[in-house]
C-alpha cells in the first residue's frame, strides 16, 4: 500500500514553478528523505502533502485520500514537526504534552500514559518541568518530534528536524528518528545528506521543481558512480544543470 | 462539535498560561494601571474633580484593556513565527478554534484587571461602593472584546518586532482619546467629534456612568455601547477574514 502516491502533482506561483507535475510513491512504513538544493521544491511538496497548499494541478494521495478533495481526512492520517520548533513557549515540556494530548482529545488517563510513553521513548522525564522557552536546541526539537507522536500518526512529515543542532544532539535524534523506522511512514527534508544516508529506506533527489532521482541510497551509488549519498546527490544534480534540463 | 470544545479549552488554557507566564505582560496589564490609578488619585484628586475615584477607576479599567491588544498580538506573532498555528492548522485545527482560543484565553484577565482596579478604588474611596459595580464588570468583560480583537487583528498581521509599535497605537488612542487624563471642556468641536465617533471615548464613558449613575439610558449606556459594539464587530470580522487568509498563506 502506498502512504503517498503523487500525480503530476504542480505549483506555480505567478511565473514561478515551484513543483514541476512530480510523481511520486512512498510505501506504507517506508522513510523517505528529499533532498534537494535550496529552492528545489522540497519544502513546497510537503507542504501540499499536508494539505497546508493547495497544488496548482495534480493531485496526491496519502493512503488514498485525496489531498484536493479530501484534506480534512488527509489531516487525520498526518502530523508533521516543522523546521522552527512550534511549542508552547511558556508551558512546561509535561504540559505541551498534556495540551496536545488534550488538542487531540485524549483522556486523563490516555494522557498519562502517552507521557509516560514519551519520557520513556525520548528520555523527556529529564526536562519534564523546564519551560520549553528554556530548553536546549536538541530538547526542543525532541520535544517537537514527541508531539508530533501524538495524534499517533501514519506519515509523520519531519522538515528540517536536526537544523542547527550540534553533532552529538543530532546524532541522539538520529537514533530517535531510526526508532520509528517501520511502524510509522516518514518523510524527511534535509541539507544534511549523512543524515538521509544513515536514516533512508528510500531517497528523492529534487531540483528546479522537478524528481530528478527517486530510489534505494544504492541504485543511487549505482547510477551515478559514487559511494556516497553527498557525492551521489551533487552528480545528480550538475549532471542535471549542465544538461540544463532532464 | 465535542471535538471542537475540546480543542478551544485546550487553546484557551494554553494562552492563558502563556500570557500569565510572561512577566512583562502582568507588568503592564496590571502592575503599571494599579500604579497610575494609586498615584493620579493621590496627586490629582484634590486639583480636578475627573480623578475622583468614580471617574478614574472605571477610566483605569478600560485603559488597561488597551494593553490587551499588545499581548494577544504578541502570542499570536509568536505563534506565527514559530510555525506553532501551521503545525495545528495541519492537523485539523480550524481558524475558529483559534480565534475563540485566544479570546477565552485573555478574558479572565480583563475580569481580573476590573475586579482588582475597582477594588483598589473602592479602598482607596470607598463611596464606588455601589450594586453598579456589577454591571460596571460585566460591561468592561464587553469593552475588552474590542481591544482583544485589535490584538487577533494586528497579530494576524505584524511579526512579533512590529507588533510593539503597531499596538501603541491603540494604548495611545485609548490614553488621548478617551478624554480621562485631562478636561474636555475648550476642546474643538472637531476633535469632540473625533473622539465620540472613535470607541475609546465611548468605552471609558460607559464604564464611568455605570458608577456615577445614568440619568439618560439612551445617551449614557445604549449609544456608547453600539458605537463600542459595532468597532467590536467590524474589528473582530477583519480579524477573522485576515487570520483565516493567513493561515491559508503560512
Amino acid at each position: 500500500m502506498y502512504a503517498i502516491k503523487t500525480v503530476a502533482l504542480t505549483k506555480k506561483y505567478k511565473d514561478l514553478t515551484a513543483v514541476n507535475a512530480l510523481d511520486l510513491t512512498v510505501k506504507d512504513g517506508e522513510f523517505f528523505s528529499l533532498l534537494g538544493v535550496n529552492g528545489a521544491g522540497k519544502t513546497t511538496t510537503v507542504k501540499m502533502l499536508s494539505t497546508l497548499t493547495r497544488p496548482t494541478s495534480g493531485d496526491a494521495f496519502v493512503y488514498d485520500r485525496s489531498i484536493i478533495t479530501e484534506p480534512d481526512e488527509v489531516k487525520k492520517l498526518i502530523d508533521i514537526s516543522m523546521q522552527e520548533t512550534a511549542i508552547a513557549r511558556n508551558l512546561t515540556a509535561a504540559e505541551n504534552i498534556a495540551f496536545y494530548c488534550e488538542l487531540n482529545g485524549l483522556k486523563k488517563d490516555e494522557t498519562q500514559k502517552m507521557k509516560e510513553y514519551l519520557y520513556d521513548k525520548f528520555g523527556l522525564n529529564a526536562v519534564a518541568d523546564k519551560k520549553a522557552a528554556k530548553l536546549s536546541g536538541g530538547w526542543q526539537r525532541k520535544l517537537s518530534i514527541a508531539l508530533a507522536l501524538i495524534s499517533e500518526p501514519k506519515l509523520l512529515f519531519l522538515d528540517e528536524p536536526t537544523l542547527g543542532l550540534d553533532v552529538i544532539a543530532r546524532r541522539e535524534l538520529w537514533g530517535l528518528l531510526r526508532a520509528l523506522k517501520g511502524k510509522i511512514t516518514v518523510v524527511l527534508t534535509t541539507h544534511y545528506m549523512e543524515e538521509a544516508e544513515a536514516l533512508s529506506d528510500k531517497i528523492g533527489v529534487m531540483c528546479d521543481g522537478r524528481l530528478l532521482f527517486c530510489g534505494t541510497k544504492e541504485q543511487m551509488y549505482e547510477r551515478t558512480g559514487k559511494s556516497d549519498v553527498e557525492n551521489a546527490f551533487i552528480s545528480i544534480v550538475e549532471t542535471y544543470k549542465t544538461k540544463g534540463g532532464l | 462539535m465535542k471535538n471542537s470544545f475540546a480543542r478551544i479549552a485546550a487553546l484557551t488554557k494554553r494562552g492563558l498560561k502563556e500570557i500569565l507566564r510572561d512577566p512583562i505582560s502582568l507588568i503592564f496589564m496590571l502592575a503599571l494601571p494599579l500604579v497610575m490609578e494609586i498615584t493620579f488619585y493621590l496627586i490629582f484628586h484634590e486639583m480636578t474633580s475627573q480623578f475622583d475615584m468614580k471617574y478614574l477607576a472605571p477610566g483605569i479599567v478600560v485603559f488597561s484593556q488597551a494593553f490587551l491588544t499588545l499581548f494577544t498580538g504578541l502570542l499570536i506573532a509568536l505563534d506565527r513565527s514559530t510555525s506553532f498555528l501551521t503545525r495545528l492548522y495541519v492537523t485539523g485545527t480550524k481558524s475558529y478554534h483559534f480565534i475563540f482560543g485566544y479570546t477565552f484565553s485573555v478574558l479572565p484577565i480583563c475580569f481580573v484587571q476590573a475586579v482588582l482596579f475597582f477594588a483598589v478604588g473602592a479602598v482607596i474611596d470607598p463611596s464606588i461602593i455601589s450594586v453598579a459595580l456589577i454591571p460596571a464588570i460585566l460591561l468592561s468583560v464587553v469593552t475588552s472584546l474590542l481591544f482583544i480583537g485589535f490584538g487577533i487583528l494586528f497579530g494576524s498581521v505584524c511579526n512579533e518586532k512590529s507588533i510593539g509599535g503597531v499596538s501603541s497605537i491603540i494604548i495611545t488612542g485609548q490614553s488621548v482619546l478617551s478624554a480621562m487624563w485631562f478636561p474636555t471642556e475648550g476642546m474643538s468641536g472637531t476633535i469632540m467629534t473625533i473622539m465620540n465617533v472613535l470607541p475609546f471615548k465611548n468605552a471609558t464613558n460607559l464604564i464611568q456612568n455605570m458608577i456615577i449613575g445614568v440619568s439618560d439610558a439612551f445617551k449614557d449606556v445604549v449609544l456608547p455601547l453600539i458605537i463600542v459594539l459595532a468597532y467590536t464587530i467590524a474589528v473582530f470580522t477583519a480579524a477573522i477574514l485576515i487570520f483565516g487568509k493567513k493561515m491559508k498563506d503560512n
